[in-house]
């Protein structure tokens, strides 16, 4: 590649990231290292260490983001594996129904996931009618075990993540070195640990990073389980205080410089895989149809892993349409009324209609900078591209509620942002497109790359020998390679675009402005049905995402290659 | 059609549909109201029902009033303390730039703690109410102030809207279940009946909150200073009470949350036996759960003696891009048919258009015929039970920054340690020693609350005040580690 064009690449992708990642975050973040009329200091950062609650509260937060990525492991291994090696029964489908947690709206599942393990929620319902509990002494699921109910509720939600990540690096295995192993005389739990699994840790280790610093910064499902020792609940306690406490700050930094370690780590070990520089696999996996028994196994094993993973969704959706559900296993009576009342509210179209604009135009900045980005880490020999490989990924680890506010700081009247809030009614749009195309980056990012690893430097090659520059080069012949990911990519970001919660509830004060995300949120406040009226919008909201994501794995076609490393 | 174009028909036509159905049940009259071309900015912590009932009346009002089309434009970056910070950054930047006003026309709704510090702030301008309707202002309609509580300001810059006041709910099922009688004061919500079954607001994210449990600590010294004690007797005493209270209920607590709502919603579905409550967030799901034959599950009472009743304000802010509009809608809030809107049956002539508000009205003459049989809660009638509890600034008033810390570090930042302490205590019956040492509030006294840690709160060296907090969570952490561990060789012992 050529290194001008990869450095000027660099250098304004870095400006864009800089501007609108970096300062924001740097404007928030310096109250934890700036007093006025003292100046720059490390006393809060220190103090974070002297507060046992703080440091506990770090700690549970790495402790719940290892078992999380652990468990998520637990649950996709088998799954990618299962997926790799047989074919069974309703497969297609089951491969696709799998990735269902990826359209779960955030506070939302939140509601579904209590409706079911609340007191008089329906699995005690469950428990009770089969005499298995005594209906005056129900279990508070909620109350009980927090730590691992938020351990439980992460792995269903991130599992897709690695799934996805593991099924690629199982299609990039050669079939011929399990193959060697086999003809050898090696067993299939052996070759499964000394050859499969070694081989799959580049997948394990890209989706390891996704899904720990995700759950390492997780706010919602702790919220769920009111479970507050833990550094992001302590960051959005501290950030809603009515004083101006500096300790959430503090805390953000450190779970930055934790979650880059993490990053670094996982990039390290991914290094020393010699798969990385692998050839593309020369032989072609077959897939074995097992006896007719197993076959049904893999299927059930499938839809054990939906059913449970659907659970928060079936309660959301149960609810939507509950006259009342308490203590019971659904309700008695049923109504289709939120749906007319939540849909015919005067927020709801203009806030679709929002959300899609927004959504859309994030996801085209976030393809261009994409393909940037990822063109110069996979095709360029500069210094620093692994850097920026790392700062792409930093906006997972900044939790949203802080880059908000240094959005909203730099966007009044004045401040360097301001352009981007126009008119007098103050229309946020293109704030929100930017705060949500550089949250959204990572994930385009990551699909860009895997394509572009997966695509053949030869024809690259050809085409630049036989005269073609690089844009035609790259118009030509490396997009229309790269198109199955970046549609994949590109529709995921924009169904966690269409997601996204922290900036739309700061950001996106009026109602002509409101996404999606702020409408439900706005109607849970009803009182009395606000619940239920929040859970008509959010099924909506559901088969909206679910079209969507269903969309990507039938147009992006290779859903192996999301988020490979 | 070739198969590449069936598969983006089979993903983009069901997306259409769905994108579909909102447009075809879309409410064409609040759409109406949204084109109109003059518009009134309005910052709110208000929940939607509020906003859209007084958006729609305001504009159906000024267009009989002045012939004109409004659209009020709901400013809701989530509740008070996110409030606050707008209007902070916002104000800051105006006055880096030499401008007056933020683009916003009024602030409505929150707690008066709220306003006065935006008003302390300098940031709301004269209400002409004030000149253009004097009748309105006396012990008649609008009193300057009722149960120690002021309804607005000497400045005449805010004015109370609506009546607010904190209780208790409760859920008559797992009452039954537990076989605890209903509670009627804040002192049983600290009964160990209730462990792990208590839902609370967290006091240090809401001003209307932290004056709640303020509420509860001034009732202790009423107590002691009905009693015959000198002042500064009853709040030494009455103030250690009031803590040790706090703290029972704390550790019967199962959370402090940061949203109003999530309080009387857990209470309905059996996920907390009781909770501390708003009433009309109370009074709604009483009303939603209501069966055929009129009980509910969720019931909202005022504890007795414990509670006064506030007000919601409303206030005009500096540089009002509207100004004029922006009078114009306090005129309407204080309108009969304005003033309505907050507990009229939907369907009565100023009633709201969707359902009832379930808030009461601040105009004291409306509670009376023939007002009163068009309100939903005729019974309530706040002025008479108002005088049950009367706010005394000077008891407490300069403890409220104090207070909010000390609940934080007492009870929220040091939760699992509390918890655990009361489950050793109830599990040995309170064993004296043990009990001493959970109740020990001794660094956070009356006179301490007032002087080091206000001192130290106020301070600009943010680092001191970062420490005194330390300090008294480690106070409490190892009061509550020590308790514990006393409790269970107590019960060893036994």
């Amino acid at each position: 590649m050529n290194t001008k064009l990869a450095y000027s690449l660099t250098a304004f992708v870095g400006l864009f990231f800089a501007v609108f990642f970096l300062y924001p975050a740097v404007v928030v973040l310096k109250e934890a290292f700036y007093v006025e009329g003292q100046g720059f200091t490390f006393s809060f950062v220190g103090e974070v260490f002297k507060n046992p609650v703080y440091t506990e509260g770090l700690w549970n937060a790495f402790a719940l983001g290892i078992t999380s990525t652990l468990a998520s492991l637990v649950i996709a291994f088998p799954l990618a594996l299962i997926g790799h090696r047989y074919l069974f029964p309703f497969k297609k489908s089951l491969s696709a129904l799998i990735l269902i947690p990826l359209v779960l709206p955030p506070f939302v599942g939140a509601v579904g996931v209590k409706q079911i393990l609340g007191i008089q929620g329906a699995l005690n319902a469950v428990l009770v009618k089969f005499g298995m509990i005594d209906a005056a002494m129900p279990i508070d699921w909620l109350g009980e075990g927090r730590f691992w109910g938020v351990v439980i509720m992460n792995a269903l939600h991130l599992y897709p993540i690695l799934y996805m990540n593991i099924a690629a690096s199982l299609s990039n295995i050669d079939p011929a070195m399990e193959q060697a192993a086999q003809n050898l005389g090696c067993p299939p739990w052996r070759r499964l640990l000394r050859i499969t699994l070694p081989l799959t840790t580049p997948g394990i280790f890209a989706g390891g990073a996704i899904v720990f610093i995700w759950s390492f910064t997780e706010l919602g499902v702790p919220l769920v389980f009111d479970y507050t020792r833990v550094a992001p609940v302590q960051v959005y306690d501290g950030i809603k205080d009515l004083g101006s406490n500096p300790f959430p700050y503090a805390l953000v930094a450190i779970m930055l410089v934790v979650s880059t370690l993490v990053f670094l780590l996982s990039k390290a070990v991914l290094g020393r895989s010699k798969l990385g520089t692998a050839p593309r696999p020369k032989g072609k996996n077959i897939e074995v149809r097992p006896k007719r028994g197993k076959a049904w196994l893999c299927t059930l094993f499938f839809l054990g892993v939906f059913f449970i993973a659907s659970l928060p969704h079936a309660g959301v959706i149960i609810l939507s349409l509950a006259q009342d559900w308490y203590a019971t296993i659904v309700p008695e009576v049923w109504t289709t009324s939120h749906y007319q009342e939540a849909l015919s509210h005067p927020l709801v179209v203009p806030s679709i209609q929002n959300s899609l604009f927004y959504a859309s135009m994030a996801t085209l900045v976030d393809l261009v900078l994409g393909v940037a980005i990822a063109w110069v880490i996979v095709r360029s020999t500069i210094r620093g591209r692994a850097f920026l490989d790392a700062l792409v990924m930093l906006p997972l680890a900044v939790p949203g509620l802080v880059m908000a506010f240094g959005y909203l700081a730099l966007s009044q009247d004045g401040e360097a942002f301001r352009f981007l809030v126009q008119g007098a009614t103050e229309n946020p749009t293109w704030l929100l497109v930017v705060a949500y195309a550089v949250r959204r980056l990572p994930y385009v990012v990551r699909s860009a790359v895997a394509g572009l690893q997966q695509s053949n430097l030869a024809l690259e090659e050809a085409a630049r020998s036989l005269g073609a520059s690089p844009a035609r080069t790259l118009r030509r012949v490396s997009l229309p390679l790269l198109g199955a990911n970046l549609i994949a990519g590109g529709i995921l970001a924009f169904a966690f675009a269409m997601l996204e919660v922290s900036d739309s509830l700061i950001l996106a004060q009026q109602s002509e402005h409101f996404p999606i995300t702020k409408a439900i949120y706005s109607l849970i406040s009803m009182l009395g049905n606000g619940y239920e009226l929040a859970s008509a919008l959010g099924v909506w909201a559901m088969v909206f995402l679910g079209i969507s994501i269903i969309g990507a794995v039938i147009l992006g076609g290779k859903k192996g290659g999301l988020f490979r490393m | 059609m070739n198969g590449a174009w069936k598969k983006y028909l089979g993903v983009f036509l069901p997306m259409a549909l769905v994108v579909a159905a909102p447009m075809m049940l879309r409410d064409d009259e609040a759409a109406a109201i949204s084109k109109a071309e003059l518009r009134l900015d309005i910052i709110t912590p208000h929940n939607e029902l509020i906003r859209r009932e007084f958006g729609e009346a305001f504009s159906h009002w000024y267009q009989a009033e002045h012939g004109e089309d409004v659209y009020v434009n709901w400013r809701t970056p989530g509740g008070t303390s996110e409030i606050k910070r707008v209007l902070d950054s916002a104000f800051r930047s105006a006055a880096d730039n030499g401008k007056e006003g933020v683009g916003l026309d009024l602030f409505f709704g929150g707690g008066s703690y709220d306003f006065k510090q935006q008003a302390d702030k300098g940031r709301f301008q004269k209400l002409a109410i004030f000149d253009t309707s004097p009748e309105l202002f006396g012990e008649g309609i609008i009193p300057a102030s009722q149960s120690g509580e002021t309804y607005y300001s000497e400045e005449r810059d805010w004015l109370g809207a609506c009546l607010s006041s904190f209780g208790i709910c409760y859920n008559i099922d797992s009452l039954a279940r537990l076989g605890i009688t209903p509670p009627t004061t804040w002192s049983e919500l600290g009964n160990p009946q209730f462990q792990g079954g208590i839902a609370l607001a967290d006091p240090t994210k809401s001003g209307s909150v932290a004056k709640a449990f303020e509420m509860l600590v001034q009732q202790k010294i009423h107590v002691h200073l009905k009693a015959g004690l000198s002042q500064d007797e009853a709040c030494a005493k009455g103030w250690v009470e009031g803590l040790n209270l706090i703290q029972r209920i704390g550790a019967n607590a199962r959370y402090f949350t940061d949203s109003a709502s999530k309080v009387p919603h857990d209470v309905a579905q059996g996920n907390a036996i009781a909770g501390m409550c708003i009433d009309f967030y109370g009074r709604s799901f009483n009303e939603a759960l209501k069966k055929e034959d009129g009980s509910s599950r969720i019931v909202f009472i005022s504890p007795v003696g414990g509670t006064s009743i506030s007000v919601d304000p409303v206030a005009i802010l500096k540089g009002a891009p509207h100004p004029q509009l922006a009078q114009e809608f306090v005129r309407f809030l204080f309108t009969k048919h304005g003033q309505m809107i907050w507990n009229a049956k939907p369907g009565t002539e100023w009633g709201p258009r969707m359902r009832g508000l379930r808030r009461l009205p601040i105009r004291r003459d409306l509670y009376q015929e023939p007002y009163l049989s068009d309100m939903v809660d005729a019974e309530v009638m706040p002025y008479e039970t108002a005088n049950e509890f009367v706010y005394d600034y000077n008891l407490t008033g300069r403890h409220f920054t104090p207070l909010r810390n000390i609940i934080r570090a007492m009870c929220i930042d040091s939760h699992a340690e509390m918890k655990a302490a009361w489950a050793a205590l109830i599990a040995a019956d309170f064993p004296p020693e043990a009990s001493a040492r959970f109740y020990d509030v001794a660094p956070v006294g009356y006179e301490i609350a007032l002087t080091e840690i206000k001192k130290s709160l106020k301070s600009d060296d943010k680092v001191d005040s970062v420490r005194m907090m330390n300090r008294l969570g480690k106070h409490f952490r190892e009061s509550y580690r020590t308790a514990q561990a006393l409790a269970q060789s107590a019960q060893s012992v036994r």
